[in-house]
């Protein structure tokens, strides 16, 4: 006898009270991202940087076994801030941020609105707060993969490779720039996505924009810096502005000669915009015509 | 009572939506009646939660309207009017995902999701991709979503929108089983009165964010009114006033044929001394068997 013919039947179990009710909204779109096409590809891609780093440490504490390879740029694989920075807020990483916001970011909120599915997101017992978390924290769990995960390991095997804590003992701090730069990307990011995202049903016009915007910043910035010889231009780019941020919080030298609090202000306006716009454009009422 | 209202309250601005709304639904399945901006959608929107009533008190399943929303909504299932779905899924994938919203262990909402899409006929077809859904199936995969996590009150916009006479029948079906075989309560909204009629034992009739009627169908068509079927001969405009005045209410249709809802509590012979005085002949005058749409039709005026 199959189930239509034996009618309904009820379900035994008792319904949860979770305390995470947006858990299950990211870890389906952590399993979804993983079936889109590229992505596997666009993600895994992604960590290239992070090996070569990796390798980077090991050869910076076997310098003299590797001394044909290094020919005189030994600075270069010099394990300090810089070091650090130079992979966080790399041309080639943040690239690739956008990359993974560009094939698994751009759906999230898009493909809701264009299949009408909101309603049922809100027809249970869940809050506008929790569906914008459970969709952000599908992008944090990928870039805190990319920017956190890497970061500590840098650490640790420059540790297990020394052999001592003298590199610790001598940036005490590193360890919470390394946790505050990858958590102020994310979010941004994170942010940056859903806002988008939540600008349109067609995940390709999404697709698009997200790239666009992070593309096109960096152009007019970079027409403007050139043309005007002024530094501020640089706050259009938003990749410009990463890296400003970044300089700051590992202590080095900024590319350029604006304040980095600047940056963050653009960054966290951008943030602001996006909570502002996803506010607005998430609605629970709205949901039976 | 499943559900409790007691002098609901609620205005978008200046217009009022809902106005004074006291009813409460027993088990079974109750239609949900009224002409477009007579506050349904307003209702439902409070039954699930998503607005405090500005004025009056309500439960549902026990729960405050106010107070309680996530508990309502945990326990309620609903199925909207529109076409609902997330690209990119198939139907387990989907239907398990919102028995796993609503609180379901995720391994429990997997195996129930096949279940519940066996139980509405798309066992098939599960793992197809949703975008590649038919109409009908679509309408389905909504019924699933929405009794996944076995509610206790099901709130079903439309149901048979967009459906052929079969998918009709097979939907109606489910309802029915559902609402009759086992213990869950059942609110359909739909303009569609012969399914309502079909499916449902209760009906509310809401006009101008007001109850209109409210009741068992089979009762509010026996005891509100009689409906007589009549065809006349002379001044036909000058009758129907003078019977409106009267305080008949007068349908005309396409073939002539009046269709007069005569109160419970007025003589039939007040129609004919009218007829007389206007010097009207009546060729036909037949009691006729009112419907769900006469009932309708006399709770929201057909005027």
């Amino acid at each position: 006898m199959t189930v239509r013919e034996k009618g309904y039947i009820h379900w035994d179990g008792v319904l949860l009270e979770r305390r995470f009710s947006w858990w299950p909204i990211t870890w389906l779109g952590i399993r979804l991202s993983f079936k889109k096409k590229y992505f596997k590809f666009i993600y895994f891609g992604s960590f290239i940087p992070a090996l070569v780093f990796l390798v980077g440490i090991y050869i910076s504490e076997r310098i003299q076994d590797f001394k044909y390879i290094v020919r005189g740029t030994p600075k270069l694989l010099e394990v300090n801030p810089a070091y650090f920075k130079a992979y966080f807020a790399g041309d080639f990483l943040i690239f690739m941020m956008v990359m993974i916001l560009v094939v698994s970011g751009a759906g999230l909120i898009s493909d809701d609105l264009k299949g009408n599915s909101l309603q049922l997101y809100f027809s249970r017992p869940l809050e506008k707060r929790h569906y914008l978390f459970g969709k952000g924290a599908i992008v944090l769990f990928f870039l805190l993969l990319l920017t956190l995960v890497p970061g500590l390991l840098f650490i640790l095997f420059k540790l297990l490779f020394s052999g001592s804590f003298k590199f610790i003992a001598s940036y005490p701090w590193l360890l919470i720039s390394v946790i505050a730069y990858s958590l102020i990307v994310s979010l941004f990011f994170s942010f940056y996505a859903l806002m988008l995202s939540a600008s349109s049903k067609n995940r390709r016009y999404v697709s698009i924009l997200i790239f666009a915007v992070y593309l096109f910043s960096d152009i007019l910035s970079g027409f403007f810096y050139e043309y005007f010889k002024k530094p501020g231009f640089i706050l259009i780019s938003l990749k410009a502005n990463l890296q400003q941020v970044g300089a700051f919080i590992f202590k080095t030298q900024p590319a350029y000669a604006v304040p980095w609090y600047w940056s963050l202000f653009i960054v966290l306006a951008v943030c602001f915009l996006a909570n502002f716009v996803l506010l607005r454009k998430v609605k629970g009422v709205d949901v039976i015509k | 009572m499943i559900v409790e209202l007691n002098n609901i309250h609620f205005s978008y601005g200046r217009v009022k939506a809902l106005d004074g709304v006291t009813l409460g639904l027993s088990k079974g399945a109750v239609g949900l009646l009224g002409p477009n901006g007579a506050g349904k959608s307003t209702l439902l929107r409070l039954l699930l939660g998503f607005l405090p009533p500005q004025k009056g008190t309500g439960r549902v399943l026990g729960y405050d309207i106010r107070l309680e929303q996530p508990q309502i909504r945990r326990h309620v299932g609903y199925m909207p009017e529109d076409e609902c779905l997330i690209p990119g899924m198939d139907a387990v994938t989907f239907t398990a995902y919102f028995g796993e919203l609503s609180g379901m262990p995720h391994q429990e909402a997997i195996k129930r999701a096949h279940d519940v899409l066996f139980y509405v006929g798309l066992g098939e077809s599960r793992y197809r991709q949703l975008e590649t859904y038919s109409a009908g199936m679509k309408q389905r995969l909504k019924l699933a979503q929405a009794i996944v996590h076995d509610p206790k009150l099901l709130f079903l916009d439309e149901p048979t929108s967009n459906l052929d006479p079969s998918g009709r029948k097979e939907i109606l079906e489910l309802i029915t089983d559902i609402s009759s075989k086992k213990d869950i309560q059942v609110l359909i909204s739909s303009h569609i009165l012969t399914d309502i009629e079909s499916v449902c034992s209760d009906v509310v009739i809401l006009n101008k964010g007001r109850l209109a009627a409210q009741g068992r169908i089979s009762e509010l068509k026996r005891l509100r009114f009689r409906l007589y079927e009549v065809r006349i001969k002379g001044n036909g405009q000058g009758f129907i006033e003078r019977l409106r005045r009267i305080g008949y209410t007068v349908e005309e249709t396409e073939d002539n044929l009046l269709k007069v809802y005569i109160p419970e509590d007025q003589e039939i012979l007040q129609f004919f001394q009218a007829a007389e005085e206007e010097k009207v002949q009546v060729r036909l005058f037949v009691r006729s068997q009112t419907s769900l749409e006469d009932l309708f039709a006399k709770a929201v005026g057909v005027d």
